[in-house]
């Protein structure tokens, strides 16, 4: 496959199955562009995490290859691929303040003082949680802890960041606010995002390109208002959108009537 | 990458090793001994049925008494809106820290031909026999099946109460129903549990048996008296089919789902005649344990009960001369070596089946679990047939070895079960930002486990210091324990000794417990 300019990731026939299901993913190629915000949409089981796992370096693929600005990463360990992953658990370490979170694997790299101090402070304002630096993460609320997360992982200046179903956990309001700023912060720091979710309207909400798994495959990858005009398949006609469509229906009857209008 | 697979794969060779030549090797060595003629000689043995029978026979009442006394005072504190709940349930789980001789001494004191209740309530009969064994069995595997219950009662769902109780369902129905199905796998576990407990011990039927001789005071007389090993293997053997029964049963029956979710616990409800009833009966518990202990105190310090009251430290003076001072000592060293090395072990257990999975895992869970079911006497033996030509043997690093392995799984346990609640991803979020595993040990899972770690270490400490089982063989050429003191005072029934070593026991073991919940405390506030 030829390298373009704009090729961040190029995933070559990637496969992987286990014991009990031995097609998870089944030759599985596509390419992601740099600064892209790309969602991998699916049901649970259609393969998209652990698609993530192996993009990450977290989980070896039975075939296939990974390349990351024309440089073959496929045998890389994870902390060497230039790239961040942000878990649905959102995984910090209890035991740590939010600064120290952020601090901690930069003060394991040996990088100076002054410059952990620097970029720690950097994230934790990018992030909007410069005055709670020295909280710890249970005293946060969901969508504080997430962003803790984001700040940790940024913090190492990935020009990947990988997401693994971030919002799953939080109530609709903050996930609302959680989109815009994760666009907000995709625009400053210019990293190109994957997005794994289940939910089609965050998708569609947040993603320049969007692929559809089903099964371990890819049913589609496109951009939101290419797959909304043409569907691939049956399959992305009904998981995707008529999804979508009953969601609007159902809301539109509401406003019809005057449900918001108290 | 390579590096991180090469260390795993180091420690768990070592680990396996470990298992290999500390429990799997030195059983099979001991099975090894038996040869039909021996085999056939210790079961045609006038002794030999009997003790089978009287081992059934005590085991089985007693264990039946012990599930229902205990799951009867689960049911008051977790059940029923009773006052004092945590004076009572620290008082029940008190029978823990002393050696199961101690409370047939404590039998004794109470109910012996000069005990306490004998001569205050002119009480007739002997405490000797059948009644004396079950009596201590049950006080002193009361408070396991206690804790058994109440942690399963606790962690029950309320909502399924609610719904029954909405749609009209009487309370006998809703406890036939739904507690009792929900509890099935815990009665099963509970009644193998303190029915493996009650026959492989030694000290009570030894103390207050009398003529009626166990599977195992036979194995102590003829194995660790005697120095019959290849008798004592036989018996051992029969003493490791309750252990397989039960590990069998256990594999048949797969756990139910790690952490289920509780939506919301069963709140306490009763009338007043269900608390006063609760209330009762949690104080005649409470009183059944504080009684031995107090009487303990009270001969002590008397010259002879009861024919001499006046008070004297002749008793505690003649235990000192007899070294109780330097046994302590000695045991002190044992528990603190056993707690340090059986707490490193178990936790790197844990680690490797709870949060690095793969076919290894499995095998090493099995093993830890199983350890469980290997009864002291029979580890105890194993090793002196094992080990005995090795360095290490009439050492003190024997002995430790000893009790870190006969006390293993439970700690084992309450570590797997809690790396398995700490976040999955930890490691993996390590992995990826350039933060070794190690490194997410030592400053990530450690930290948050630590208070597990204590309790691993307690519970090694105080077992360490209590037993008597596999010591008895191991400790003859080493430093010997405090806690064998008892056996030896048995023997010559001088209950006033045993009671001022009991008394001596019971405190560094509630010292010790009295410091962790304080170093606990002080974490949470």
């Amino acid at each position: 496959m030829d390298v373009q300019l704009n090729d961040k990731l190029v995933i070559e026939s990637i496969s992987k199955g286990y014991k009990g299901n031995p097609a998870v993913l089944k030759d599985i190629s596509f390419t992601v562009r740099d600064g892209e915000f790309l969602s991998l949409l699916g049901p649970s089981g259609c393969g998209k995490t652990t698609l993530l796992r192996i993009l990450i370096g977290l989980l070896p693929a039975d075939s296939g290859k990974i390349s990351k600005d024309g440089r073959d990463i496929t045998a890389l360990p994870p902390d060497k691929r230039g790239m961040g992953i942000v878990f649905q658990n959102y995984a910090l370490f209890e035991n740590m303040t939010v600064r120290q979170n952020v601090e901690y694997a930069l003060k394991l790299h040996k990088l100076p003082k002054a410059e952990v101090r620097e970029r720690s402070e950097h994230m934790l304002e990018a992030v909007g949680l410069a005055d709670q630096s020295r909280k710890y993460p249970r005293a946060l609320s969901g969508g504080q802890q997430q962003r803790v997360a984001i700040a940790r992982t940024l913090a190492l200046n990935p020009d990947v960041v990988l997401f693994d179903e971030p919002m799953s956990a939080l109530d609709v309001a903050t996930r609302l606010s959680m989109r815009t700023e994760l666009k907000q912060l995709q625009a400053k720091f210019g990293t190109t995002m994957l997005y794994v979710t289940h939910d089609q309207e965050e998708a569609f909400a947040l993603s320049d390109r969007i692929m559809i798994l089903d099964r371990g495959e890819i049913s589609q990858l496109d951009t939101p208002e290419r797959i909304a005009s043409e569907p691939a398949n049956e399959y992305v006609r009904s998981f995707v959108l008529d999804n979508l469509q009953a969601k609007v229906d159902s809301l539109a009857r509401f406003i019809r009537r005057g449900g918001g209008a108290s | 990458m390579k590096r991180r697979t090469w260390t795993r794969a180091v420690i768990q060779v070592c680990v396996a090793l470990f298992f290999l030549f500390c429990v799997i090797l030195p059983i099979l060595r001991m099975l090894a001994r038996i040869t039909p003629e021996g085999f056939r000689t210790m079961v045609s043995s006038p002794q030999f049925l009997p003790a089978v029978r009287h081992s059934v026979t005590t085991g089985l009442t007693a264990t039946v008494l012990t599930l229902v006394l205990a799951f009867a005072a689960a049911w008051c504190l977790e059940r029923v809106p009773i006052r004092g709940k945590a004076v009572f349930s620290t008082l029940f789980v008190l029978p823990m820290l002393i050696p199961s001789i101690s409370h047939a001494f404590g039998l004794v004191t109470l109910f012996g031909a000069n005990g306490f209740l004998t001569n205050l309530l002119g009480l007739r009969g002997s405490i000797y026999g059948f009644w004396g064994i079950v009596a201590g069995s049950v006080m002193y595997s009361f408070p396991v099946a206690f804790l058994m219950f109440a942690g399963i009662l606790q962690y029950e769902d309320g909502t399924q109460y609610q719904a029954a109780t909405v749609l009209g369902i009487p309370k006998l129905r809703q406890f036939t129903g739904i507690t009792l199905p929900y509890m099935k796998k815990t009665l099963l576990s509970a009644f193998f549990a303190v029915f493996t407990m009650i026959v492989t011990d030694y000290g009570v039927p030894l103390t207050v048996g009398g003529k009626v001789r166990t599977l195992s005071t036979l194995m102590y007389t003829e194995a660790a008296a005697k120095t019959n090993y290849d008798g004592g293997s036989v018996i051992g053997a029969f003493l490791l089919l309750p252990a397989i029964v039960a590990f069998v049963i256990d594999l048949l029956n797969p756990e139910r789902g790690q952490g289920a979710y509780v939506s919301d616990p069963v709140s306490p409800s009763g009338g007043a005649f269900a608390k006063v009833a609760a209330y009762a009966y949690s104080v005649c518990v409470g009183l059944a344990v504080l009684l031995p202990v107090g009487a303990f105190g009270l001969i002590m310090f008397e010259r002879k009960y009861p024919v001499d009251p006046s008070f004297t430290m002749e008793h505690i003076r003649t235990s000192l001369n007899r070294g109780a001072g330097t046994y302590l000592l000695h045991s002190l060293l044992y528990a603190l070596l056993a707690g340090v090395f059986g707490t490193l072990l178990a936790f790197v257990c844990a680690y490797l089946t709870a949060r690095a999975k793969g076919a290894f895992s499995k095998g090493i869970h099995l093993i830890s679990i199983t350890s469980m079911s290997i009864p002291g006497l029979v580890l105890g033996l194993s090793y002196v047939i094992f080990f005995h030509s090795s360095p290490i043997y009439g050492t003190v690093l024997l002995i430790a070895l000893a009790n870190s392995m006969h006390f293993f799984a439970s700690p084992y346990l309450m570590m797997y079960q809690t790396l398995g609640k700490v976040n999955p991803d930890l490691e993996d979020v390590g992995l990826t930002l350039g933060v070794g595993r190690l490194h997410v040990v030592k400053d990530v899972i450690l930290p948050k486990v630590r208070f597990t770690m204590l309790e691993m270490f307690t519970y090694f400490f105080v077992n360490s210091m209590m037993t008597i089982s596999a010591v008895s063989f191991l400790a003859p050429p080493s430093p010997k324990p405090v806690a064998l003191m008892l056996s030896q005072f048995s023997d010559q029934l001088l209950t006033e000794q045993a009671a001022f070593v009991s008394l001596l026991i019971l405190g560094v073991n509630l010292a010790l417990k009295v410091v962790g919940n304080l170093l606990r405390r002080r974490a949470r506030a």
